[in-house]
């Protein structure tokens, strides 16, 4: 049995304590991958056999693997082998979490599927090709222009569909539904990913990280500040509620609410109910921001990263936000005859959002320390220690910098040669940041069953949500984006 | 864990909920957020973004 937060932390009430935390699990996965396909630098293609979906007409030829060399085995068999090791390796990590492995095999089962069946929808060539050589290429008179990420969405709203009109489906599958560990997962696998482009571009990469990081402490200090005085001031809620939800509206929506509680010592349930709201409210931003920033960012590209990494809360929504929205904007500027390099909007909003992360260890102990000196003084030996925010800071966040760093170190020091094997090594790694990315989404669609957030009584929290997502924090994380990142721009494929 | 009952009741309690006034140690930490981050934002504009300048 499983009780769903909505949070994307399941709480696990199967017998077994787990043995490893869903943090530091996302590490392990991603870099299990991660050194997997490293192995081509040895000669060795260990992944090569991993299916993704390509643009296609026709259904027969919508998949296709990685390596050539795997060709003869043919799609069906690939594509189960891409299932099996998937599988394998999630339900290893189940076992590790202690959740009851029969019930996430065949629920895993079910998201996997329906959340591949969305990417090869997403890549069918009258919704994902973006220029008129592709269109000619495959014979085609028209297209929505809205490349193959808008598999994305689509699992997503097949997720927002089960979750709505189908609760008890919707419950049988949380157990496998875990946004978090699989955003998380992708993240560290990313790093690796981005590596490769930081090696091709170091000075724009480094330009990226120190402006990401001003901009963070900017919105932080500004956005914190306002939403608590909103909802203390205007709303009326005491500070066991307006804490977290300040942290949760104002900055990274789930993890930022349950550590803002803890550092408070809120009851269990005040996080839980923000974080509800954060889920809802997050895809809601995932459905209108890229699209908004398509229509008044389209030149900015790099704005609009930095803009839903700051506005769209939680980290899966957010770097989400950012793949959508680099789907977006790289489509149109195709179509114009500007080819960006891949992967720099999606990698400044990553980038944006682990700085987040980090610092939300920090803000955690500035709040601990207040709270614990002068709202609510502690008992003698309930002191605050440094080691909290040890225990406050997001461990997958050691997972990405290690294949960030690990592949920066083989880019800078190597010739441009071996330069390229990592970038396949990395594009094979890419296919399951993919696929984690669909679960991703999948799994925040099934969380958001809107009635019965209704039915708790949550209007008034909502209330506070609204006026400060829509009314604030997404326009001043707009204009400080603005600030930051106008005029910088990826660079060009090639 | 949370059971629907329970999530049910903080509804009530927050449709309950009597105001606590703002205490000084809480528009202290409001005050110094907005100016640290107002004078962190104005130091950063007003030096040009000299160390962060993006290549051309």
């Amino acid at each position: 049995m499983v009780q769903q937060t909505a949070t994307g932390e399941n709480v696990a009430l199967s017998p077994q304590a787990p043995l490893i935390s869903e943090d530091w699990l996302a590490v392990g996965t991603g870099l299990v991958i991660f050194l997997l396909a490293l192995c081509l630098l040895a000669g060795v293609d260990l992944l090569g056999w991993a299916t993704a979906p390509r643009t296609w007409v026709e259904i027969g030829k919508s998949v296709r693997q990685a390596s050539p060399g795997y060709g003869n085995y043919g799609s069906f068999t690939l594509l189960l082998a891409t299932y099996g090791f998937v599988l394998a390796l999630l339900s290893i990590g189940a076992a590790l979490l202690g959740v009851g492995i029969v019930r996430f095999v065949l629920g895993f089962s079910v998201i996997y599927w329906l959340s591949y069946l969305a990417w090869v929808l997403g890549n069918y060539a009258y919704i994902a090709v973006t220029t008129p050589a592709d269109m000619q290429r495959l014979a085609i008179g028209w297209s929505l222009r809205l490349t193959g990420e808008s598999g994305y969405l689509i699992a997503l709203l097949l997720g927002l569909a089960i979750a709505n009109f189908a609760p008890p489906l919707a419950r049988w599958l949380s157990e496998a539904a875990r946004p978090e560990l699989y955003i998380k997962t992708a993240i560290v696998i990313l790093g690796g990913f981005l590596a490769v482009k930081a090696a091709e571009q170091l000075s724009l990469a480094s330009t990226v990280m120190v402006r990401g990081l001003a901009a963070i402490v900017e919105a932080y200090l500004i956005y914190w500040a306002v939403v608590y005085f909103v909802a203390r001031k205007w709303f009326g809620f005491s500070r066991e509620w307006a804490a977290p939800l300040a942290s949760g509206i104002s900055i990274c929506g789930v993890s930022a609410a349950i550590a803002t509680a803890g550092a408070i010592r809120a009851r269990p349930l005040v996080p839980i109910m923000v974080s509800s709201l954060v889920v809802l409210f997050a895809m809601v931003e995932l459905l209108i921001l890229p699209f908004l920033a398509r229509s008044f960012l389209a030149d900015q590209p790099l704005v609009a990263a930095a803009w839903m990494g700051l506005a769209v809360k939680t980290d899966g929504a957010a770097v989400a936000s950012g793949a959508v929205t680099e789907a977006l904007l790289y489509g149109d500027a195709a179509a114009r005859g500007i080819k960006w390099s891949p992967g720099w909007v999606v990698g400044t909003t990553t980038t944006i959002k682990v700085f987040i992360d980090i610092f939300i260890g920090v803000w955690s102990f500035i709040l601990a320390y207040i709270w614990t000196r002068h709202i609510e003084p502690r008992r003698a030996g309930d002191e605050l220690r440094f080691g909290e925010i040890w225990e406050r800071f997001p461990k997958f966040v050691l997972g990405f910098l290690a294949t960030f760093l690990l592949v920066l170190g083989i880019g800078l020091a190597s010739s441009p040669a071996v330069l390229k094997t990592v970038d396949g090594a990395m594009a094979q790694a890419n296919i399951f940041r993919q696929l984690f990315f669909l679960f991703t989404f999948f799994s925040i669609g099934l969380m958001s069953d809107v009635r019965q957030l209704w039915q708790e009584g949550i209007g008034k929290l909502a209330a506070v949500y609204v006026v400060s997502l829509f009314g604030f924090v997404i326009w001043v994380g707009l204009l400080i984006s603005w600030l930051f990142f106008y005029d910088i721009m990826p660079p060009l494929a090639g | 864990m949370t059971e629907p009952n329970e999530r049910a009741r903080i509804g009530e309690e927050l449709a309950k909920m009597q105001a606590e006034p703002l205490l000084p140690i809480e528009k202290k930490l409001l005050a110094w957020s907005l100016i640290a981050g107002l004078v962190l934002l104005a130091i950063l504009i007003w030096t040009g973004n000299s160390a962060l300048t993006p290549p051309h």
